[in-house]
C-alpha cells in the first residue's frame, strides 16, 4: 500500500534523464569532455560536478536549502572553485539509498563529473562510498551524518563538510551533566541508525560526566504520528529534562505534542539542532520557544563570514539560511580551497589536497578543520526565541570542539 | 486496579480520541469497499486534501471561522471527489479489485503530487480554533483541549451514521442494494445511484477527517499513506461494510496505538499488525464482518 508501483519519482527520473542527454548533447558538441581538458595543476580548465540532493519525498526541502547553498557559492565566486570554471550537473537522491546510490553512478558513469557533493540520507551515503571508492571519484558529503561514513567504512575518496550524529548530542550531553537536572535526563529519539547513534553518544558524555539516565524510549521511525504513549512514561520517571533528537515531521509533531501533553513547562526539553533548524521551527510556532539545542551552526552566530552569508542569503532566497545550506556552501568552500592545491582532477589528487586544506577560517559556522575526514568544529547552545521576523536560534553559548 | 487506571487514564483518553478520527476517516472506506464492492485506495488522498484545505484556511492562526470554513470547503470537496471516483469506478465494476485499486492509486498519487506541488513538501501546522486551542486538566492530568473535542465529535458521528445506515429507509435501501443487487434493481431503483450516493458520503467524511485531523497530525506529504494504512487495518479488523465493526475497528486500533505503545514501548512497530494478525487468526472475517462483500 505504502510503495506504489509507478512512484512519481520514476516519472521524474524520465524528465531528468531528458535534460540530462540534452546537456550531454550540448557538451560533446563544444567538444572535448571536461575532465579531458583540466590536466593542467591550479586551473584554467572546467570542471564538472555532480551536486547528488533529494528532489522528491521526505527529504526534499533540504535538498532546495542545498542547492541554494550551493549556487549561492558559486554565484558569488564567478562560477569557479578553484581557478576551474564549474558545471553542475543535478541527480536526484530520491529519499533513501534505493534512489541515491543509482543517482550517483548515472552521475559518474553517464555524466562523468570529476566531483560528487551533497547526499542527506546516511544509507545512501554508505551505499555511494562503494561506488565513488570503484570510480576513484571524491564525494564530499553535505549532509548524511553517520559516524560509519567517515570512520568504519570510511574510504579515501569520502569527505564530509557537514556533521557527524554524536557531535551534538557528545557536547549535549556534557552540558547537561555540568547542569545536573535533579533526576536525571529523560532520552528520546527515533528508531533507526541517527537516533541510536544519538543515545550512544549522549549517554558516553552524560553518563561519563556523572549524570544518571531516569528513562528512554526508541519510538518506530517514520510510523510514529502520535508520540504520547511515549510522552506519558516521563512525568512517572521523575526526570528533571529531556534530551532528544528528532527531524523533519517528526519534530514538529513531537514539539507540539510536547507543549500540548503540559510538559514543556515542567520538564525542560532539549535537543539535537535538527530539532528546531529551518521550516521545521516554523511550523512548532509557538510550542518551540525555550527549547534549548545543540548544533554546530545558527543564523545568529556572530562573525563576519556568517553576517555576510546570512545577508546574501536572505537577499537571494527570503528566507534565513539552515545549516544544510550552510553544509553545501563548505563543501564548495573546502573544494575551491583544494582545487586550488590540487595536481589534478583525479580523485587521489583532490583527495589528497582536501587532507591539507588545514583550517577553513571563512566559514559561516566559524573556523573548523578536517579530523580524519569529517569536521572538527564548535558546537553551539541554542536557545528558541522570538525575533524579529519569527522564532530564531539565538546562540547562548559555545559548547567547545567535537571532531570526529 | 484503580492505580493502574490512574496511571494510564491518559494513554486511554488518547486511544478514545486517536479512534474517534479513524472512525471517521475508515466508516467511509468501509462502507464503500464492503456495501459497493469498491476497493478505494483514493481515501486517503482525500484525507490529506482535507489536511490541506485545513491549513490554506486557518493559515497558522487559531479562528473558530478559518475552522468551519475549512471543513465546509473540505465537505464539499470530498462529496465532488466521491462523485467522481464513483463514475471513475463504474466501468470497473466487475473486473475485480485489482483494476480499481489501479485506478484509485493512480488517482492518489496524482492528488499528492499536485498537493505538493502547491504547498511544497514543507510540514504544516494546522492550529485548533480557539479554546480549544490549549491545555486543560483532567483529573491531575493535562490534556489539549482538542483532542476531547475530537472524541465528542467522533461519538456523534457514530450514532448519526449508525442511525442513517440501520434505521432510516435510505440505510434500508443502501443494505438492500448490498444483499441483492439485482433484486432491489427490479423494483426500479438505479443502482449507480445508490453507489455514487454512498462513495460521496464517504469520500466527505474522509476530507472531513483530513481537518479535524490536522490539529493533531498536522498536513505534509506521505500522510495519505500513512493514513490509508490506519483506515485499512481498522476495517480488516472490524469487519467490511459494517458500521459497528469500522466503530469497533477503530477504537481497538485506537488504544493499540496508544495503551499497547505506552505500556509495551519495546513491541511498538509490531503493535498495529500483532492485532491484526490475531483478529485474522480468530476471526478472518473481522469481528463484525458480514459474508457479503468479502473477498
Amino acid at each position: 500500500m505504502t510503495q506504489p508501483v509507478f512512484s512519481r519519482r520514476n516519472a521524474l527520473g524520465l524528465f531528468g534523464l531528458a535534460g540530462l542527454a540534452a546537456t550531454a548533447g550540448c557538451g560533446s558538441s563544444v567538444g572535448g569532455g571536461s575532465s579531458a581538458g583540466s590536466s593542467a595543476s591550479g586551473g584554467g580548465g572546467a570542471i564538472k560536478v555532480g551536486l547528488v540532493i533529494p528532489q522528491d519525498g521526505v527529504y526534499t526541502p533540504l535538498g532546495v536549502d542545498m542547492k541554494n547553498g550551493w549556487d549561492l557559492f558559486l554565484e558569488r565566486h564567478d562560477g569557479m572553485l578553484g581557478g576551474y570554471e564549474v558545471e553542475t550537473v543535478i541527480g536526484d537522491e530520491g529519499e533513501g539509498p534505493d534512489t541515491g546510490v543509482p543517482a550517483i553512478q548515472g552521475l559518474i558513469q553517464r555524466d562523468n563529473v570529476d566531483v560528487l557533493v551533497g547526499i542527506v540520507n546516511s544509507a545512501s551515503a554508505l551505499g555511494a562510498a562503494e561506488a565513488v571508492a570503484a570510480a576513484k571519484k571524491v564525494l564530499v558529503i553535505s549532509n548524511a551524518g553517520a559516524n560509519a561514513v567517515t570512520g568504519d567504512a570510511r574510504n579515501p575518496y569520502i569527505w564530509r563538510a557537514s556533521f557527524n550524529n554524536a557531535q551534538a548530542a557528545f557536547a549535549m550531553g556534557e552540558y547537561l551533566a555540568s547542569q545536573q537536572p535533579e533526576g536525571g535526563v529523560f532520552l528520546m529519539a527515533p528508531d533507526y541508525a541517527a537516533g541510536q547513534e544519538t543515545f550512544v553518544a549522549f549517554k558516553a558524555s552524560y553518563e561519563g560526566g556523572g549524570g544518571t539516565i531516569a528513562g528512554e524510549a526508541l519510538t518506530p521511525f517514520g510510523t510514529t504520528q502520535d508520540f504520547q504513549p511515549f510522552l506519558s512514561a516521563i512525568p512517572g520517571s521523575g526526570a528533571g529534562a529531556t534530551f532528544v533528537f528528532y527531524s523533519g515531521g517528526e519534530a514538529v509533531s513531537f514539539v507540539q505534542q510536547y507543549a500540548g501533553f503540559g510538559l514543556k513547562d515542567t520538564v525542560p526539553l532539549y535537543g539535537s539542532g535538527f530539532l528546531t533548524e529551518g521550516s521545521v521551527l516554523e511550523a512548532q510556532g509557538e510550542a518551540a520557544v525555550g527549547i534549548q539545542t545543540a548544533l554546530h551552526y545558527s543564523t545568529e552566530i556572530d562573525n563576519p563570514a556568517n553576517t555576510e552569508f546570512v545577508e546574501a542569503y536572505q537577499k537571494a532566497y527570503d528566507v534565513l539560511p539552515t545549516c544544510f545550506a550552510v553544509q553545501t556552501w563548505d563543501a564548495a568552500l573546502v573544494l575551491d580551497l583544494a582545487l586550488a592545491d590540487a595536481a589534478d582532477l583525479s580523485g587521489d589528487a583532490v583527495s589528497e589536497a582536501l587532507g591539507g586544506v588545514g583550517e577553513i577560517s571563512d566559514s559561516p559556522r566559524g573556523a573548523w578543520t578536517f579530523d580524519g575526514q569529517s569536521p572538527k568544529h564548535v558546537e553551539y547552545l541554542r536557545e528558541v526565541q522570538e525575533g524579529d521576523g519569527g522564532l530564531i536560534n539565538v546562540v547562548v553559548e559555545e559548547l567547545g570542539e567535537y571532531g570526529q | 486496579m484503580t492505580e493502574w487506571f490512574a496511571d494510564n487514564f491518559v494513554s486511554i483518553l488518547n486511544g478514545l480520541a486517536i479512534g474517534s478520527l479513524l472512525f471517521i476517516l475508515a466508516v467511509g472506506l468501509s462502507l464503500v469497499f464492503g456495501m459497493m464492492d469498491v476497493l478505494n485506495l483514493g481515501h486517503g488522498a482525500l484525507y490529506l486534501i482535507g489536511a490541506y484545505v485545513g491549513f490554506q484556511f486557518t493559515g497558522g492562526i487559531s479562528s473558530w471561522g478559518g475552522f468551519l470554513t475549512a471543513l465546509a470547503v473540505a465537505a464539499a470537496f470530498g462529496l465532488v471527489a466521491g462523485l467522481i471516483l464513483s463514475v471513475a469506478t463504474e466501468p470497473l465494476v466487475g473486473r475485480g479489485h485489482l483494476d480499481q485499486a489501479l485506478l484509485t492509486l493512480g488517482v492518489a498519487l496524482v492528488v499528492a503530487e499536485v498537493i505538493s506541488i502547491i504547498f511544497g513538501d514543507d510540514v504544516q501546522n494546522v492550529v485548533a480554533p480557539p479554546g480549544l486551542n490549549e491545555s486543560i486538566q483532567v483529573f491531575g492530568n493535562t490534556y489539549p483541549a482538542y483532542r476531547l473535542a475530537l472524541i465528542g465529535v467522533g461519538a456523534v458521528l457514530a450514532i448519526v451514521v449508525w442511525l442513517v445506515i440501520e434505521k432510516s429507509s435510505l440505510g434500508a435501501l443502501i443494505r438492500a442494494s448490498v444483499s441483492d443487487r439485482e433484486m432491489v434493481s427490479s423494483v426500479g431503483v438505479d443502482n449507480r445511484k445508490v453507489k455514487a450516493g454512498v462513495f460521496a458520503f464517504g469520500s466527505m467524511l474522509a476530507a472531513l477527517a483530513g481537518v479535524l485531523g490536522g490539529p493533531v497530525y498536522g498536513a505534509r506529504t506521505g500522510l495519505d499513506e500513512t493514513v490509508l494504512l490506519l483506515a485499512l487495518v481498522v476495517i480488516v479488523i472490524g469487519g467490511l461494510g459494517s458500521v459497528r465493526g469500522a466503530l469497533i475497528g477503530s477504537l481497538v486500533i485506537g488504544q493499540v496505538e496508544s495503551l499497547g505503545r505506552a505500556n509495551l514501548p519495546e513491541f511498538a512497530s509490531f503493535m498495529l499488525f500483532g492485532a491484526l494478525a490475531v483478529v485474522l487468526i480468530v476471526r478472518p472475517r473481522g469481528l463484525f464482518g458480514s459474508k457479503v462483500g468479502a473477498p
